[in-house]
Formats: structure tokens, sequence, C-alpha cells
């Protein structure tokens, strides 16, 4: 009988509502996949969340250095979900997709980012969702096209050279020209950089295996050694 | 060794016909409970929605009433407006208890595509209200508290630059109290929209219903960006008496304006209830042909395994075994099958509610806010009951069958 019994409590314990929290999905997978990877032949999708990750209250505790900014209380909790995308071509990976939730001035802004499949390196930035007076400048082919060819590890190094170097050219986020957006859209081209790192720092996480913590750690020795002196 | 360890050691001689068989039963359980869920849930996913609107009764430009009330309901772009003048004319009305004026729009959402040749694909509900009268149709709406919310208030009447945001617009949009809005309104008889930028005094509570995805300002802010100023999308009423013939008399008196109906939202979940019952009979055809085809499996599955097993029944009788243990033995291996088979059954059912639920929305736009599958411990207890039943039942034969075999006989044919 115990047998039983366990599996009606279990059913009458699931017998209930259940709530979600909101993440960042692309509204048309197949098409949007498609568009962005001319070849592809098929794509998976997996959900990513902190707290079904092994080491999961570690890793949060860690994100904002990473991001180098504040969590949102609210929106970016530890039960936020995220969705990678991995492209194939046949039975090769060609790509992997990944997008947030950034809160933009008047609104979310939804940034994604389409990335090599072995390195992690930025092909293409894009956005799904953006409403701004600086929309325009913010989703022009010639502003998007700067993050190409950039990995997280030029972010982690840009945080030293902000500091020791801030005109060396070795800088590649640092060379990034900022869009005509005025005053009115300086707060949504930050919100745009914020969320571009937090999808390759989230992406280091979830498929590539941290690959580059250690430009982070090397670039936080380097910036403490230059307080320190 | 008692009948329950037999029965239990006869099944899983055969383990794969009898999964196969279980399986069967399983999925006629989950079916029948999934649709069960179905119509609770429905039904008071529709109630809620309904009561949650606030009015008894709408008045709104002539068209479809089923399709305006279900735009009320889920949300749409297909609105007709009214002259402003209607809401002057009727609030006068001695059987009106409370009346509110409501004007809609609908906001694009800018830059909401990856394709730069693609247009906007979301659109934001805005509502102009007039918050007096507003709250006494829905005196249940209160602002979330918390961090990020704390402080919420209504918009002051003649405001152009606040909202309020339903809970579910500002988890969309990812806004707290005192953030900057941006909605994009193409204002009637004009091709080009514009962005406007509003400050957010308040974000409601859930509430469950359509309110939750609204954006909330002025009524006179709200028709001046629309360009629509003397007109309103809906008037909603609640009246002192509500019944039949109240109901035909205030319709009577104020469907003489050419422009407008009166839609009782009754009656419009009358006609969606039955809409929808009508494909719930047919699933309920269905899911009571898959039940009574499980049976049958059952019933054939466990007289296969008498007949294979004549030649040991009559040993048994042979050696002193009574009729009545023999027919308990029979009967308590359908009773085991049925019942294993309900409980996984019911398992599914609660475990794929949601899969039913996502399922069922994308097939057809039903009209209402919140879970429209609700599989409760109640549901859940009378398909283990009619699980039973049904095991009862389809054992009495093979039971009889094999009670009532001749030892010398069944020894023979066993051989």
């Amino acid at each position: 009988m115990k047998p039983i019994v366990a599996i009606l409590s279990v059913l009458l314990l699931l017998s209930t509502e259940v709530r979600a929290a909101i993440g960042c999905t692309l509204s048309n997978p197949a098409q949007d996949l498609k568009y962005l990877f001319p070849e592809m032949t098929t794509y998976k999708e997996e959900a990513r969340q902190f707290d079904k990750l092994g080491n999961g209250a570690e890793q949060f505790k860690k994100l904002p250095a990473r991001l180098g900014s504040k969590l949102d209380p609210v929106y970016e909790t530890y039960e936020t979900p995220y969705t990678v995308y991995s492209v194939f071509k046949g039975t090769n990976l060609i790509g992997v997709v990944h997008g947030v939730n950034e809160a933009g001035k008047g609104g979310v802004i939804q940034v994604f980012i389409a990335t090599t499949p072995d390195t992690g390196v930025i092909k293409t930035v894009f956005f799904q969702r953006l409403e701004s007076p600086a929309a325009k400048a913010l989703k022009s082919k010639e502003f998007r096209a700067q993050f190409s060819g950039l990995a997280l590890g030029d972010f982690y190094k840009h945080d030293y050279f902000v500091v020791a170097e801030p005109t060396s050219d070795k800088d590649k986020v640092g060379r990034i020209a900022a869009p005509a957006v005025g005053d009115a859209g300086q707060q949504d081209y930050q919100a745009t950089l914020r969320g571009i790192r937090k999808n390759l720092v989230l992406l280091d996480l979830f498929v590539f295996g941290l690959r580059y913590d250690a430009h982070y750690v090397r670039s936080q020795e380097l910036l403490e050694t230059l307080t320190a002196k | 060794m008692n009948h329950f360890t037999l029965a239990s050691k006869n099944l899983l001689r055969r383990p794969v016909r009898t999964l196969l068989t279980i399986a069967g039963v399983s999925l006629a359980v989950a079916v029948a409970v999934s649709l069960g869920g179905f119509n609770l849930g429905y039904r008071q996913a529709l109630d809620r929605s309904i009561d949650r609107l606030g009015f008894q009764l709408m008045i709104m430009a002539k068209g479809c009433p089923y399709e305006a009330a279900t735009m009320m309901l889920k949300g749409g772009t297909g609105l007709l407006y009214l002259p402003s003048e209607t809401y002057e004319n009727v609030k006068s009305d001695e059987a009106i208890l409370s009346i509110t004026p409501i004007f809609v729009g609908i906001a694009s959402k800018e830059g909401s595509s990856i394709r730069d040749d693609a247009g906007a694909t979301s659109f934001s509900i805005i509502s102009g209200i007039d918050t007096e009268s507003f709250m006494t149709m829905k005196p249940w709406l209160r602002f979330k508290a918390g961090t990020g919310y704390d402080g919420g208030r209504w918009f002051a009447k003649d405001s152009t630059n606040e909202v309020v945001l339903g809970f579910e617009a500002a988890e969309y949009e990812q806004r707290k109290v005192g953030d900057t809005f941006y909605s994009t309104i193409t204002p009637n008889g004009q091709t080009d929209s514009k962005m406007h930028e509003f400050k957010i005094t308040g974000i409601l509570d859930r509430t469950g219903t359509q309110d939750d995805g609204t954006v909330f300002m002025p009524l006179k802010n709200a028709q001046h960006l629309f360009n629509r100023n003397q007109e309103l999308t809906i008037i909603g009423i609640k009246l002192k008496k509500f019944n039949a013939i109240e109901l035909r008399e205030f319709e009577g008196r104020w469907l003489k304006i050419p422009e407008v109906q009166v839609v009782s939202l009754q009656q419009v979940k009358g006609t969606l209830v039955s809409l929808v019952g009508t494909a719930q009979v047919m699933i309920a055809a269905v899911a009571i042909i898959a039940v009574v085809v499980a049976v049958i499996g059952v019933v054939n599955t466990i007289l296969m395994s008498v007949y294979e097993r004549t030649g040991e029944i009559g040993v048994m009788k042979a050696i002193g075994a009574y009729r009545s243990d023999i027919f308990k033995l029979i009967w308590m291996e359908t009773l085991a099958v049925c019942v294993t088979g309900g409980l996984v059954g019911c398992l599914l059912a609660v475990v794929g509610a949601s899969v039913v639920e996502a399922a069922i929305r994308s097939l057809i736009n039903l009209g209402v806010q919140g879970s429209i599958v609700r599989i409760t411990p109640l549901l859940v207890g009378g398909a283990l009951g009619v699980s039973v039943l049904l095991g009862f039942f389809a054992g009495l034969y093979p039971a009889w069958r094999a009670a009532s075999m001749r030892p010398i006989k069944a020894i023979r044919e066993g051989e």
C-alpha cells in the first residue's frame, strides 16, 4: 500500500498551479535562426537557470562582478530562466544564440548575440525588442558590426585598460564608437552594452565552461596591483 | 501466500503483456482526467474573467457582440468606437447603479523584430479610464507593493504624462514605479506614429484578467493621443437590479440609438460555454471510447491469462482451493491492472496538464486569462474511483469463468 499512498500524495501535491518567471526567448526561433544562419538545417533550444546548476549559487554570486554592475533585484534573480539556441548544419554545430532582457529607459530591451560554436566569439548582435528614441542608431548595421569578432575576454581586458591605459589600441571594446543617440538614448546605449556583456558572461557559464574566466582573474589581479601602487 | 501476493506474481509472469494493458488503461484515464480538468478549469477561468470585468453590461459600437466581448477578455486590435455623448445620455438612466466610460487604443511596439525589413510584431493595449468610476466597478484593484513597486498611486485626472501599468505589462517591459515608459501611438487619421514618454505612477497587483496586460492613462489623454477626442470604446454598467426583465427594459430604452448595442456578459458567457461545450462533448465521446477499449483490453488480457492457466487452476481446485478463492484471485488481478493504470493515468494527467493547456491554447484562443486546465484532488479521486469500479466489473466475467472450471476437465485441457 505504501507506494500507492506515495503516488497519491504526489498527485495531490502536484494538483496546483505553477507560475513561471519571465525569460528572453526568440519570438519565432525557426525563422529567426534561419535568418541569422541561412545554412542552418536544425536547431536545439535549451533552458538554463542558475538554480538548476550544480554550483549555481556560487556562480550567481560572482555574476555582478563579471558583469561589472549590480543585478536588478526584481528582474535578474536567481530563478530567472535563460534560453540557449544551438544551431546545426546537419550534425555540425555552426553557432550559438543567446538573448537577455535589459531594462532600457522606456521599456525592456531584448538584445541577442550569435556566436561561434567553439570560442564564443560574437558573429552578430541584434535586437528583438527595442523601443527608444535611439532605436534607429542602435539598430544600425554600422553600430552592431563593431561587436563582430569580440569575445568575453575583450570585455574583461577592457575593465583593465579603461583604468590603466584608457587610450590603448589594444582595448577592442574601448574602440567601439558610440552611435549618435543624444541624451535621450544614452541609457539605452548603456543598457545595450551591458546586455551584450551579460550575454557573453552567461554563455561562457552555460555553454563554454568558463573558458574566459582566466581573463577575468588576470584583469582583476592587474587592477589590484595598480591600486596597490 | 495471500490472494494479493499471488495475483501480483501471476501478473508479473507476463510483464510485457501486463505493462501494455496498464498503459492502455493509463492513457484512457489520462485523457479522461485531462478533459475533466479542462472542463472545470475553462468554466472557472471564464467565470473569473467575466466577474473581474466588473460590469454586468457593456454598451459598445455595433458589430459582433461576442467578438467585442472576447476582445475585452483577451485583447485585440479590431476596435470600434461610439460617440462620447452616448455616455452622457445613458448615465442618467435610473436603473444604473454605476457606470464607467472606457477608451481602448492599440499602441504598436517599435523595433519588435530582429529583421530590419520587418514591421512591429507586438502591441500594447492602452486603456483611457476615469479612475473614480472605474474603481467603483473594480474595487479589488490594488497597487503592487514591495521592492520597486512601493508608493504606487493612480495618475492625476488631467495628467498628460502619467500611466499605471497592469502586472503583466510591467513584467513584460521590466518596469517599476517611477520608471519611464515609451509608447508609440498612431493618431486616428494620420499615417505617422509618434513615440510618447510617460512616468509610471503605479503598478497594479495581478488580477488574472486582461487588466494585467493593460497600460492605463487618463481618459482625456488617451482620447487626445489617439485623436478620438469625442469617442469611447465601451461603457461599462452595473444595474441596481440585474435580472432578465430589468435587462430587457434597459436594452429597450437604449437600443433605440442606432449606432450602439447593449451586451450582457452573462449572454456572452453562455454562448462561449456552449461553443466550447460542443467541442468538449466530442472529446468526451473519444475519451469514453478510449476507456471502453481499455476495459475490453483488460478483459481480453485476463481471459487470455485464465485460458493459459487452465491446468494450473484445475490443480488448485483439486488440492482444495474453493471457487471463491479462484474468483478472488482473478478478480484481484483485474483490479490491480485497473488501479495501477488509473494511478499512472492520473499522474500523467497532472504532470502533463501544462502541456495539455499549451496544446489547447495553441489550437484555439479561448479568450480567457489564467489556467484553463484545473486538475483538482476531487477529480483525481473520482478518476481513481472509476478505475476501481471498472476493474470491479471488468474482472467479473474472467473470474466467474475461472471459478466455474471443473478440476479434472481443467487439468486435462491444461496438459
